[in-house]
């Protein structure tokens, strides 16, 4: 009996977190619904905003960016991390220990602090603050978690693959593209999945990289939250989680159907 | 910039030593890119700022070449010191917080069967997947005077006028601990999930209640997941500085403000570099202890 | 069997990698930033305050001229002034600093001169607003909108306000709404310890903290960008914010009542500015020129009820705008004391 009871409540907490990690998302979609512009009281049901969304340029171009960086950065990240990750385990190079460390250093340091050093390199290279150095500040952030998560297959892979392919005969290009590619390919799966939500999500650095006429979704609602943001923003944050939760659900199904098929054979 | 040193052995399967005296394409592709990255967008930009700091801000913007170390000497100053401090209350909240709600979630969660448990842990990642500022602009409907939170208690009988929720320190912490914790939640549940059930059953043979388990086997034993947590938690919680303002209604500064301020207000560029450079030692010394106690770098960057 | 698996992955690998690359070089190739100059569509990159021209407005500007505004934002003078000196020279065209802003500016030689002769429509200005103290022949700059500073508070849930003083009240605890801008609320402070809103008496500036530390507690938060949106959602009852912001709000709810500090107030007049090194110089000459037509001027005032510097689309009767200007003073540029103000504003809030 106690056993039981205790059972329900801890199912209870488990609910009643995961209830409130949704709240504001319940509520976020549920004012993208409403007719009000204000998100104050919910006044009555419309789809007029996902309508309008279309016509709002600033947003729409916001977005574009967004989904552009993140698709750039996450790209070019995951080649230099992947060459990172392999070429630091395998070779032994002047500075090696300097560079091993210099990064993890975007991991730790707080984002403020790696905005303003590149604000300030930026500016220091007169660069112009735009599209081009969001691109490189997210690239900066990225490449070491993709390094990381990479890494940590690296170190797992069965010893002696790659020396008997050596031994076989095969080129050390044929070994990185035929075997150890392959094989982590998981981390750099799950890298690149990070360095891409990262960079999605990210406002701090951003905020200090971007000029005028470059814009992301994350900046522009933080440029727009004090005068209020309009429910159509409301209506494509709306959109995007559902389309993250279809692929995060088919990619789990998939995986579920892999697992079912190996067990049988 | 690329340094290649031709007399070290290579040391596995990828080296061929009769490359060794040539230019080697294959090591130059794959060392290249992160020497380069390194030093261009790490190295540069932090010495960079360390260089600045110890300049003269012009109060206009721009800065002069004197030497000095002023800048460090104005942290000890009453108003920037009491920020850091209010600020890392504020972190220090936020973490306990987030590992209080973290260690029952974990240690529920492992009782589970797994498929569930798999499960769960899909569907905390989901509110992380949504922007983390429209989450806090939903956040804003929920705490505001008139909000859902007010509107309810008041309703149900519970207060009788609104509490204050936001435009405060409860509104700052509120919003870190929602961005926040699948930092936390993340490492703690590995950890925890890993535990030995052979160790809690011997535990629970010989007597043990549940705050015996907690505090003689799940702390020591998920320590390293917990201080991981904590400082992917703890750090952004003290440069977060769009959540201090959106939440803090402008009053209330944390260490980001604050060096946000001195680049896009107060023009001080050398304070900012200066106040950074400091918050980059703090967390160095944060990241060593955990190396300290055994934890592994790679970990932090969720690997 | 597993061979073929094998072969199939390899393949499906391949061609994502293929894809990707591809993906990436397509989209490199085919996209141009929005800053960039492209083809034959002009640009112009303007840095503005918030909430201050409407959205419509620069729409029909871009289809007219078929000229893209960038637009971006900023919540206070030194916040510009941070933006325009850590950007590259030729990053922003057209800004709009307030009075002691311009004068600063151009002593730091950070605008370029404006030819009038360019401005078809400068005539519809009004010139009581021209060859003021902060550009006395008017070569750098040209009004556009004035604002000032007022209370406006809720009278059925508080006495009047008519005084700094007032804001001391208990019943404003946690109820209150300020601008967020360092110059006008030191200005405001020092206004009610009965000193010129420009004195940089050491002193008096420690008197006006004290002061300031005494309403404190009151404050719920600061807030220059909308400061409308607290009164809307009933989150405070009082507040000192832009006239406009005041008038918008009490349109929303007519219990609200506005009123000018009787110690003093800020006049805040904008200006239209061109930024040193500026890239599009002839679209800004042209975005100025369309604001200063009198439909326009008439439109953005309807949005937001600031005062305009347009012949014939005062927003006020004659005598109150003229009590306004001989009430109110504008804020003085304190050249190398402006990092006393910096460090102060860190101590108030």
């Amino acid at each position: 009996m106690s056993f039981k009871k205790n059972h329900r409540l801890r199912k209870a907490y488990i609910t009643i977190v995961m209830l409130l990690l949704f709240l504001p998302i319940f509520i976020l979609i549920a004012f993208s619904f409403n007719e009000s512009k204000l998100n104050v009281v919910f006044t009555g049901f419309t789809f007029d905003w996902y309508a309008r969304l279309f016509a709002n340029a600033d947003l729409i171009d916001a977005f574009k960016n967004t989904i552009l960086i993140a698709v750039l950065s996450t790209g070019i990240s995951t080649v230099i991390g992947v060459l990172s990750a392999v070429g630091l385990k395998k070779f032994q190079f002047r500075g090696h220990g300097l560079i091993d460390k210099l990064i993890y250093i975007p991991i730790v340091i707080p984002e403020i602090v790696l905005g303003i050093a590149l604000l300030s390199v930026f500016t220091l290279a007169k660069l112009e603050l735009g599209f081009w150095t969001v691109l490189l500040a997210h690239i900066s952030f990225s490449v070491p978690f993709v390094i990381t998560s990479v890494r940590s297959t690296l170190y797992s892979l069965p010893k002696h693959v790659e020396s008997a392919a050596a031994d076989l005969g095969a080129s050390r290009w044929q070994i990185f593209w035929h075997i150890t590619l392959p094989l982590i390919w998981p981390g750099i799966v799950s890298g690149a999945l990070l360095a891409f939500t990262l960079s999605m999500d990210d406002v701090v650095i951003s905020y200090f990289a971007a000029g005028p006429g470059t814009n992301t979704l994350p900046l522009y609602i933080y440029a727009n939250i004090k005068t209020g943001i309009s429910p159509d923003v409301n209506a494509l944050t709306s959109i995007m989680l559902v389309i993250t939760v279809i692929t995060l659900t088919t990619s789990a199904y998939f995986q579920s159907r892999k697992v079912a098929a190996r067990s049988i054979s | 910039m690329s340094q290649h040193n031709p007399e070290t052995a290579g040391v596995s399967a990828y080296s061929q030593s009769k490359h060794s005296r040539r230019f080697d394409l294959f090591k130059t592709v794959f060392t290249l890119p992160v020497i380069i990255y390194a030093i261009l967008l790490v190295l540069i930009p932090l010495v960079y700022i360390f260089f600045l700091s110890f300049l003269k801000s012009d109060n206009y913007g721009g800065y002069l070449f004197e030497f000095n170390l002023e800048n460090y000497g104005e942290f000890f100053d009453s108003t920037y010191l009491s920020i850091f401090l209010k600020s890392a209350g504020i972190g220090l909240v936020t973490t306990f917080i987030c590992l209080l709600i973290s260690y029952p979630f974990a240690i529920f969660l492992r009782d589970l069967p797994e498929k569930r448990r798999n499960l769960i842990m899909k569907l905390v990642m989901v509110p992380f997947l949504t922007n983390s500022l429209i989450r806090t602009y939903g956040l804003i409907t929920l705490l505001r005077k008139n909000g859902v939170i007010n509107s309810t208690l008041i309703g149900a009988g519970v207060i009788s006028s609104p509490l204050a929720l936001m435009y405060n320190n409860v509104g700052i912490i509120t919003g870190m601990v929602y961005t926040l914790l699948p930092f936390m939640l993340m490492p703690v549940c590995s950890a925890v999930v890993k535990v030995d059930q052979n160790l809690l059953d011997a535990a629970e043979d010989l007597g043990a209640g549940k705050f015996a388990k907690l505090f003689k086997i799940y702390l020591p034993l998920t320590i390293q997941g917990a201080f991981n947590g904590s400082l992917m938690v703890f750090i952004p919680a003290i440069g977060y500085f769009f959540i201090a303002d959106i939440l803090g209604g402008g009053k209330a500064m944390i260490i980001g403000n604050l060096i946000k301020n001195q680049f896009l207000t107060a023009r001080n560029w050398p304070l900012g570099a200066a106040l950074s450079i400091i918050l980059l030692l703090f967390t160095f010394i944060l990241v060593r202890i955990y190396r300290k106690i055994g934890g592994s770098l790679d970990e932090l960057g969720g690997g | 069997m597993r061979e073929r698996t094998g072969l199939i992955k390899k393949l499906f690998f391949s061609l994502a990698v293929i894809v990707i690359v591809a993906l990436i070089i397509a989209i490199i190739i085919i996209y141009q930033p929005d800053n960039q100059e492209t083809s034959n569509q002009r640009i112009l990159n303007v840095l503005n305050w918030t909430s201050y021209i409407p959205d419509e407005v620069i729409n029909d500007f871009e289809n007219e001229y078929n000229i893209k505004v960038n637009y971006g934002t900023y919540s206070s003078n030194e916040e510009l002034l941070a933006k325009l000196t850590s950007s590259r020279e030729g990053t922003y065209d057209l800004v709009f600093p307030s009075d002691y802003m311009i004068d600063l500016m151009i002593s730091r030689n950070l605008l370029e001169t404006l030819d009038q002769e360019k401005l078809e429509n400068k005539d519809n200005l009004n010139p009581i607003f021209l060859k003021q103290s902060y550009d006395p022949d008017n070569s750098y700059s040209l009004p556009f909108l004035l604002a000032t500073t007022v209370f406006l508070y809720d009278s059925n849930k508080t006495g009047p306000i008519t005084s700094y003083k007032d804001l001391k009240k208990p019943e404003l605890e946690n109820n209150l709404v300020m601008l967020d801008d360092q110059r006008i609320v030191i200005g405001a402070m020092l206004n009610a310890c009965g000193y010129d809103m420009n004195d940089v008496r050491e002193d008096h500036l420690e008197e006006s903290l004290e002061f300031f530390n005494q309403i404190k507690s009151n404050i719920k938060a600061f807030d220059s960008d909308s400061p409308k949106t607290f009164f809307i959602t009933k989150e405070v009852d009082a507040g000192l914010v832009w006239n406009a912001e005041a008038i918008l709000a009490r349109e929303e709810n007519p219990d609200l009542t506005i009123s000018y500090p009787a110690e003093g107030f800020a006049l805040s007049m904008d200006n239209y500015a061109i930024v040193k090194g500026a890239k599009n110089v002839d679209s800004a000459y042209l975005f100025i020129d369309y604001l200063l037509r009198s439909d326009v001027a008439q439109k953005i005032v309807d949005e937001y009820p600031y005062i305009s510097a347009i012949k014939g689309v005062e927003s006020l009767p004659e005598e109150e705008l003229e009590r306004i200007l001989a009430n109110g003073a504008y804020i003085q540029n304190v050249g190398a004391d402006i990092k006393r103000f910096d460090k102060l504003w860190a101590k108030y809030k």
